[in-house]
This record gives C-alpha cells, sequence and structure tokens, in this order.
C-alpha cells in the first residue's frame, strides 16, 4: 500500500521532464517561456536552462525512485514538491498572469487552485511513499490497483491541463497556418503512396529538385525521361494522405499534358 | 540560397491541383497606376529625364500639381541630377508624385551610440545583414516620441533618405511595437477553418531589386526558405510558398495587384502593428512589398503603410 503511488509519480515526473524539454526543442519564441512557470521569476536568458534544470531534477528524481529504496531520493522527491507547491505560491502572488508550466506549454493557464492542491496532493504521495519497503520497478511489476487508481483519479481532477487538451483537440488551428511535418516525412509519405509506385519507373532519380509548400499541400517537383516535369502534391494531414500528380511538358506555360489524377 | 524554379513553382501548382495559375499584374479595376523607377538625368519644372535600371532612358512629362520628397516636400525641379527615384504616373507618363533616395529602414535595434546625431545599428533579418543608420539631431525627436523603447533588442522602423552614401533615418515609419523583436504575440485563435481573405497592413522595403515586382511574405516554412527566422506572425496567416502569387488588395483606394513572393518576410513577421491610413487596420503585417509594387498600389513610400486584404492570386 506504502508503494501504491509510486508509479504514479514516476510517470507523472518522467511526463513533467519530456513536455519541458519538447518545449525548447520546438523553439518557440521566448515569449512562450515568458508565460510558464518559475522561468518567469528568472531573468530572460536563465529561461531555458532553469526549465532544463527542472526537467533535468524531476528525471533524476523518477530513475532514483524506480531503481533504488535509497532513502534520499525519496526525501529528495518530498522537498522537490513541498519547494514545487511553495514556488507556485509564490507564482500566483507575484505573477498572476503565468502559467504553472509544470508539463512545458500544454500548463500556460494561471495559476489557480487546482494546481496548487496537486502539488499539494504530490508532496502527500511523495510523503506516503518515503517508508514503502520496494524499489518503483517492484510496485509496477505488482501494483496494487485501487490505490494507484484513486491516486491518479486525484491527480486527473486536479490538473487544469486535461481541460486544456480537450479544449486543444476541439479547436486546432486550421492546417493552413499549423507547422507542417518535414520535408523528409513527406517524402516518405509520398513513396508509400500507390501514384508513386504508378509512376516512379517514369522518374530519372528518386530525389525530388524542387519542393515548397502551400497551404496544406507540399509539391514535389521531378523530372522525366523526357526532361518533363513531374509533380506530386502531398496533402499534410493523416498518415496516409491524398497524392495527385500531374506531367507539364517543359515548355508549356500552363496546360498538364493528361489530367491529375486522384489517389 | 538559390532557388531553381520558383517561377515555375506556380505552373505546376496549378496543373497538380486542377487550378488556373494566376497571371502577375493589377486587377481589372480602376485606372492603372504604372511606377518608374531609375536616376535623374535632367529635370526641368515640366520634364524629367531618367536612366532606367535596364540602361535606357525615359523622359516623363511632370504634372503641374505634381509633389516631389527629399527628405522633405520639395519642388519636382529642385530635385538633384544623381538622385534615384521612384515616380508614380498616370496615363503612363504623366508624373504626379515623385520619391527621391527614398529608404526604408527596418530591423531590430543591435546598438544605438552618440548623443546628438544617433548612430543606430540594425539586424535587418538573415536575408538583408545588418546596417548601420544616422539619425540626425533635428529628426530624433520625431522618431524618439514614436520609439519609446529605444534599446538593443526591440524593433525600429523609419523611412529616410540615402545621401552620400550614409542613410538618414528621417520620419517614423510605425509605432514601434511594445515587445522585444524576439516576443512576437501569437496570433488569434481560428475557429472554424480560414477565411479566404486575411486583412492587415502592408508595408513596402528598400531590399529589393530596383525594378523587382514582388512581395516578401512572413509565412513560409523555415526549411523551404532557408531562413530560420520566418513563420512568425501574428495576423494568422496561412503557410505559402515562395513563388506562390499573392492577391493584394489595397482597401484604401480599391486597387488590387497580383504580386510574387519572391522573398521571405522574416522582419514584417514580427510587427505586431497597425496601419491607420484610411481606417483603422487589423493588427499584423500580412506582406512587404517592392517599392514599385507598392506604388502601384496607389501607396505613398512616405506614410509607410496601407491597410489591405491579401488571397491567393
Amino acid at each position: 500500500m506504502l508503494a501504491s503511488q509510486l508509479p504514479v509519480l514516476i510517470v507523472l515526473l518522467c511526463l513533467g521532464t519530456a513536455a519541458k524539454v519538447a518545449v525548447i526543442r520546438s523553439g518557440r519564441e521566448p515569449n512562450a517561456l515568458a508565460r510558464l512557470g518559475p522561468a518567469v521569476l528568472v531573468p530572460g536568458r536563465f529561461r531555458a536552462p532553469a526549465l532544463l534544470a527542472c526537467g533535468a531534477a524531476e528525471l533524476v528524481l523518477a530513475a532514483g525512485l524506480l531503481l533504488t529504496t535509497h532513502p534520499i531520493f525519496r526525501f529528495a522527491t518530498v522537498a522537490f514538491f513541498a519547494m514545487s507547491t511553495y514556488v507556485l505560491l509564490e507564482l500566483r502572488r507575484r505573477r498572476p498572469d503565468a502559467g504553472c508550466g509544470c508539463f512545458g506549454e500544454v500548463s500556460s493557464a494561471p495559476v489557480g487552485v487546482r494546481s496548487i492542491a496537486r502539488t499539494m496532493a504530490l508532496t502527500g504521495m511523495a510523503v506516503v511513499t518515503v517508508w514503502a519497503p520496494v524499489p518503483g520497478w517492484m510496485a509496477f511489476a505488482q501494483p496494487s490497483w485501487e490505490f494507484t487508481l484513486a491516486g491518479l483519479l486525484v491527480l486527473a481532477v486536479l490538473s487544469p491541463e486535461i481541460d486544456e487538451l480537450i479544449e486543444r483537440a476541439r479547436h486546432r488551428a486550421p492546417c493552413e497556418q499549423r507547422r507542417g511535418p518535414a520535408e523528409g516525412v513527406m517524402l516518405a509519405r509520398l513513396r508509400s503512396s500507390g501514384t508513386w509506385r504508378a509512376h516512379r519507373a517514369e522518374l530519372t532519380t528518386a530525389e525530388p529538385y524542387d519542393s515548397w509548400r502551400e497551404l496544406c499541400w507540399r509539391f514535389f517537383a521531378f523530372k522525366n525521361h523526357q526532361q518533363d516535369d513531374v509533380v506530386f502534391a502531398v496533402f499534410m494531414a493523416g498518415r496516409r494522405p491524398a497524392v495527385r500528380v500531374a506531367v507539364v511538358e517543359a515548355d508549356s506555360e500552363s496546360l498538364p499534358s493528361y489530367t491529375p489524377v486522384s489517389a | 540560397m538559390a532557388y531553381p524554379s520558383v517561377d515555375r513553382r506556380r505552373v505546376l501548382a496549378a496543373a497538380v491541383l486542377g487550378r488556373e495559375p494566376g497571371v502577375p499584374g493589377p486587377g481589372p479595376e480602376g485606372e492603372p497606376l504604372r511606377a518608374v523607377t531609375g536616376q535623374i538625368r535632367d529635370v526641368s519644372p515640366h520634364l524629367i529625364l531618367v536612366e532606367t535600371p535596364e540602361g535606357g532612358s525615359e523622359r516623363l512629362v511632370i504634372a503641374p500639381w505634381a509633389k516631389a520628397w527629399h527628405g522633405a516636400d520639395v519642388t519636382p525641379a529642385d530635385l538633384p541630377v544623381g538622385a534615384r527615384v521612384v515616380m508614380r504616373t498616370r496615363e503612363g507618363r504623366v508624373v504626379e508624385r515623385i520619391w527621391a533616395d527614398t529608404i526604408r529602414i527596418t530591423g531590430t535595434i543591435m546598438s544605438v551610440e552618440g548623443r546628438k546625431d544617433v548612430t543606430v545599428e540594425l539586424d535587418c533579418g538573415p536575408h538583408r545583414g545588418r546596417r548601420t543608420i544616422l539619425i540626425p539631431y533635428r529628426a530624433t525627436g520625431r522618431l524618439r516620441v514614436r520609439h519609446p523603447q529605444f534599446e538593443p533588442g526591440y524593433l525600429f522602423d523609419a523611412i529616410g533618405i540615402r545621401k552620400d552614401g550614409t542613410a538618414l533615418a528621417m520620419l517614423p515609419a510605425t509605432s514601434q511595437p511594445a515587445y522585444p523583436a524576439r516576443s512576437v504575440p501569437a496570433p488569434p485563435p481560428a475557429y472554424g477553418g480560414m477565411t479566404s481573405r486575411i486583412s492587415g497592413t502592408v508595408t513596402w522595403a528598400d531590399a529589393f531589386d530596383e525594378d523587382e515586382r514582388g512581395a516578401a511574405y512572413p509565412m513560409v516554412e523555415r526549411s523551404d526558405a532557408g531562413c530560420p527566422d520566418a513563420g512568425v506572425s501574428c495576423a494568422g496567416l496561412p503557410y505559402l510558398a515562395i513563388g506562390s502569387l499573392l492577391q493584394v488588395h489595397n482597401v484604401c483606394d480599391g486597387r488590387s495587384v497580383n504580386v510574387p513572393i519572391v522573398a521571405c518576410g522574416c522582419l514584417a513577421g514580427r510587427f505586431c502593428d497597425r496601419c491607420v491610413e484610411c481606417d483603422t487596420s487589423p493588427r499584423g503585417r500580412i506582406a512587404e512589398l517592392s517599392p514599385l509594387s507598392y506604388v502601384e498600389l496607389g501607396g505613398d513610400l512616405v506614410k509607410g503603410c496601407f491597410n489591405a486584404q491579401i488571397g491567393l492570386g
């Protein structure tokens, strides 16, 4: 029973690290960081390192809890969450507009009572696990379902991020405005399509000589053996997107030599 | 970075999606304006002779009501020989507005030096590099009042003249955005898909070739344009490519022109300002035009912007 909250804590700490690293890696404008969590309490140029250091600390704690029963990690976890509670209270007092940043940019809503209650609940869970007799991986192997689920339920109720995720899924930016998958990913999707297989033999090379994105389409231009342009348009949304193709004569200005085919 | 076949992109995209490839040039409405650029060879109260960038020469009639700008309003006959001019003409040969040696200084402030005459170093984006400009003492008041954050990291936008190889800033082109250049506000959320036309402000830049007609557009994929600062805008713009045709409509005087996108407008996307030329536009610069395209749409280089709508041409 004492170890029942270990899996919850470990998963949560790992999620926190992953989300923070994702925010930094997404190359967001620093103003996004300016609204996130304890980072707003430090000067601008230290914000990204502060977020990363916090994520690294979480990862170390998660690893310690998972692999050992050493009390230093357990007390450190208690201290970490207790400190988080204090930081969030301070954040709420000094920067009421800033989000807690606990899970990266998903947590950009201003710190509320729920976020603070969540860190308090986590502190409580961490205190319970101090006296757990087994390391985290044992708790994963033999979970005591009812206590673990109860812990998860409490956290879910106290997480404003879940509301935010639901909102985001309901109101996504249209695909014209979203940053698309990388060119290589789109090329791989093109190559797995039936249209590509039907036209592959005509092309001189498998590498496009030009590629560009317009609205929701990514275009790839190739040359065929007659030196005409073979152009593929791949829709940017979906794993198996619509692919269209046309062959345009090298000296023509407008008309394709045959009508476009839809896949 | 070289774009091997950007002119061809429009034809290829139209062929594959089964749509009409647009044609660059003015729309049907209104009497078309023609912009002429060149270097003054001779000027008199009624005639002006310019050498065009292709090397030809053009002799134009100056209308009696014509106005000229060369750091301040002047009469056309006072323009110095050798000045580079952009002129707006009606019916092809009658000049009604002349802008001489006019430049647009847009960038992020890197350093500010000097007490009376202020020297400012600007970062004009990855394609345009850095430039150093001088603000003469008589212009500092006007510029500083519209640029309250006169320190490194903030944006700067002014109109000025080129004099003896020095860029002099004379007039503010906008009210400086209150945020640092790297903290552009996010666009408003788009519920229920895109609208076909987007409103905002259109400005001009002097970083185009002299006789080029085209636009710089902020929302291009970073990997395609080779521009690490692209893809930022507070106007909710769709992604387009270099080579796409943009239909720009001047809301103030009803003209529209199809212009190709020829560059990435990394810097234009960082300005989340409004144009108050004929009404208050929504926030955000949606395109930056070359001087010729801007003048042919009815814009005034000294005013620096007009309210516009854009659509895909």
